[in-house]
């Protein structure tokens, strides 16, 4: 009996493994030679985009090299001021990869028929930035191997850095085996892992924002505004993304189905936009009301910086009167602009991470002749841009690849 | 199994710094300006000469808190942070994945990294020095000429430390948020 039972087993875990093989031999792949990577259009802005993808990649080997001899001195990080220009980038890659997500999610998951001929450049999108910030972060957490064994070993479950990092890794996860789907086409199951992903990826990207919302000695960070405010970012960068995926891959010349889509877009990130400047306005009239310490002030200093201008001017306002202008119907002016914006999110990305370290919690002085610490200065080592400029140079890459590797056209 | 903690008879402080070199050659702190587990903040005095404030002169020794319910704990992703049996809060180098977040979440900037062991260090309030060979004090209450610090077991009535408590009226830095240090500060 017990033979006949072991004998049902190894059938069954023979199967299982036998499908598991089929399942990946028959993910829909093209073959790529070097040729054909270095195969595109000699045109001066592809010429100018493949020196600069290469520059960067050659500036992350070269500041990884430089982090892994010198550790942390590399950067400019401080005892007052530990996270720096990586953790900013990490948050802009995986800010980006949510927002490819959900604007993968609204052709495939939800139905909406406009935005589907977009879900697999999204979706695939979504898995190169999470990429990209992974192996930027892996360079800033001190060991990265010693996180994955002791996540699992001696999970600290009251740490929003665990959640969030723990749900990235199951977000990923999810969206690698909806974008297979989504090559075989099969549109039933890309669905189920795309809503878990979204689903997953929805709550893996509030947990980092109360990474800085959890945080009862910084005033200016805490509270529910991050968890929320990340999302409504998120959101509105993977449309930014979505218009330059599209605008690289028809030239910014659009075919009129792709219009539709665009326009469609625009009128959603004009409302977005809108309640991002609503809330953005609030969150500072609330931080500076009544002159609360550690609060007001932060906040009056944030609005004397430039980089708090940057990212109001280039995310909100220009993309904001550009899509006003016609309602979404100046494309082209939209890829332009979007890209701009893209910029505007680092600033978002760099400002929040600065902004919260801003103050010191340490207000004497602690060695002779030194002046009262007032406020904690930062600027990022060539250490750090260089890894961070890899990190965009690997993203493009990766996608670059993947238009070779992959049919990303919708297959409707 | 104690509950320690400390009393800091902060207005007896001189500035003289004895309590961080202590602690550094005790503990063996690396040398360098930010690498320290303890320290005196000093408010310079304000005020024209000859109305100078002189109240507003005052050294304030301090360190880890000891938090009862330590927000460095409470992030730390890989349980590295933990209250050993004394309910002192420590690191455990081979945890720590060094992400700072604990850095970022300790609100009294007692934290720091040590260039050898790459890891997030912290005071242990002598734990693995003095303690462990059957000391009763730390290095830099032991040190300190005018008697700053108390160190002791907070659960135990007849201590040193509980009788000061009693007896003298005090106060915990930041204890708005909610952390419950276990530093208390004799006014």
């Amino acid at each position: 009996m017990s033979e006949t039972t072991i004998t049902a087993d190894a059938v069954h875990e023979q199967s299982f493994i036998d499908k598991a093989k089929e399942f990946v031999f028959t993910i829909p792949v093209n073959k790529v030679t070097i040729k054909d990577l270095l195969g595109f259009e000699k045109t001066p802005r592809n010429n100018f985009i493949a020196v600069l993808t290469l520059a960067f990649i050659a500036m992350f080997v070269v500041g990884v090299a430089i982090y892994l001899s010198q550790g942390h001195h590399a950067y400019n990080v401080t005892r007052e001021h530990p996270w720096g220009l990586l953790i900013a980038v990490y948050i802009f890659f995986v800010v980006s990869s949510t927002g490819l997500c959900i604007v993968g999610s609204l052709g495939d998951v939800f139905g909406f028929k406009d935005y589907e001929l977009i879900s697999k450049r999204a979706i695939f999108g979504s898995i190169v930035t999470i990429l990209a910030g992974f192996a930027v972060i892996a360079f800033e957490i001190g060991h990265p191997v010693t996180m994955m064994i002791y996540n699992v070993l001696s999970p600290g479950l009251t740490s929003a850095i665990w959640w969030m990092g723990t749900l990235y890794g199951i977000y990923l996860t999810f969206m690698i085996i909806e974008f297979i789907f989504l090559l075989k086409n099969d549109m039933k199951m890309a669905k189920i892992f795309g809503l878990s992903g979204l689903l997953v990826g929805l709550a893996a990207h509030s947990n980092l924002g109360s990474v800085f919302g959890f945080l009862n000695a910084r005033p200016i960070s805490n509270g529910v505004f991050y968890p929320t405010y990340f999302i409504l970012t998120a959101f509105i960068t993977g449309i930014f993304i979505a218009f330059i995926i599209m605008g690289i891959r028809y030239k910014n010349v659009f075919p009129e189905a792709v219009k539709t889509m665009l326009t469609g877009l625009a009128k959603i990130q004009a409302l977005l936009l809108s309640i991002l400047i609503f809330f953005v306005t609030w969150k500072m009239l609330t931080d500076i009301y009544g002159g609360m310490p550690n609060r007001a002030d932060v906040a009056l200093h944030i609005l004397g910086s430039w980089t708090f201008w940057a990212e109001v001017i280039l995310a909100m306002v220009i993309p904001l009167i550009v899509i006003l202008k016609d309602f979404g119907k100046s494309h082209v002016l939209l890829v332009w602009v979007s890209l701009a914006g893209m910029v505007g999110i680092f600033f978002m990305r760099y400002n929040l991470v600065h902004d919260t370290q801003l103050k010191p919690l340490q207000m004497m002085k602690i060695r002779e002749y030194q002046l009262a610490p007032e406020w904690i200065h930062y600027f990022p080592s060539g250490t750090e841009i260089m890894i961070s400029l890899g990190g965009v140079g690997l993203c493009i890459a990766m996608y670059y690849l993947g238009t070779k590797l992959f049919n990303l056209d919708s297959n409707h | 199994m104690a509950r320690y903690g400390m009393v800091l008879d902060y207005k007896n402080c001189i500035n003289c710094k004895a309590c961080e070199v202590a602690c550094k050659e005790e503990n063996g702190i690396l040398l360098g300006a930010d690498k320290h587990r303890i320290w005196v903040g000093a408010n310079d005095v304000a005020g024209e000469w000859p109305l100078l404030d002189i109240v507003s002169a005052t050294f304030m020794p301090s360190q880890c808190q000891h938090c009862d319910d330590a927000p460095c704990q409470s992030v730390c992703p890989t349980n590295a942070t933990y209250y050993d049996e004394n309910s002192v809060v420590r690191v455990d180098p081979d945890k720590c994945i060094l992400c700072s977040y604990c850095m970022n979440a300790c609100p009294y900037d007692a934290r720091y990294v040590d260039d050898r062991t790459v890891t997030v260090d912290k005071c242990n309030f002598c734990t693995d020095t003095r303690i462990v060979r059957g000391e009763t004090t730390t290095a830099c209450q032991n040190t300190c000429p005018t008697k700053v610090r108390t160190f002791g077991d907070l659960d135990d009535p007849e201590s040193e430390i509980s009788e000061l408590l009693r007896t003298r009226e005090h106060f915990s830095l930041k204890a708005h948020l909610g952390t419950k240090p276990k530093l208390y500060y004799l006014t």
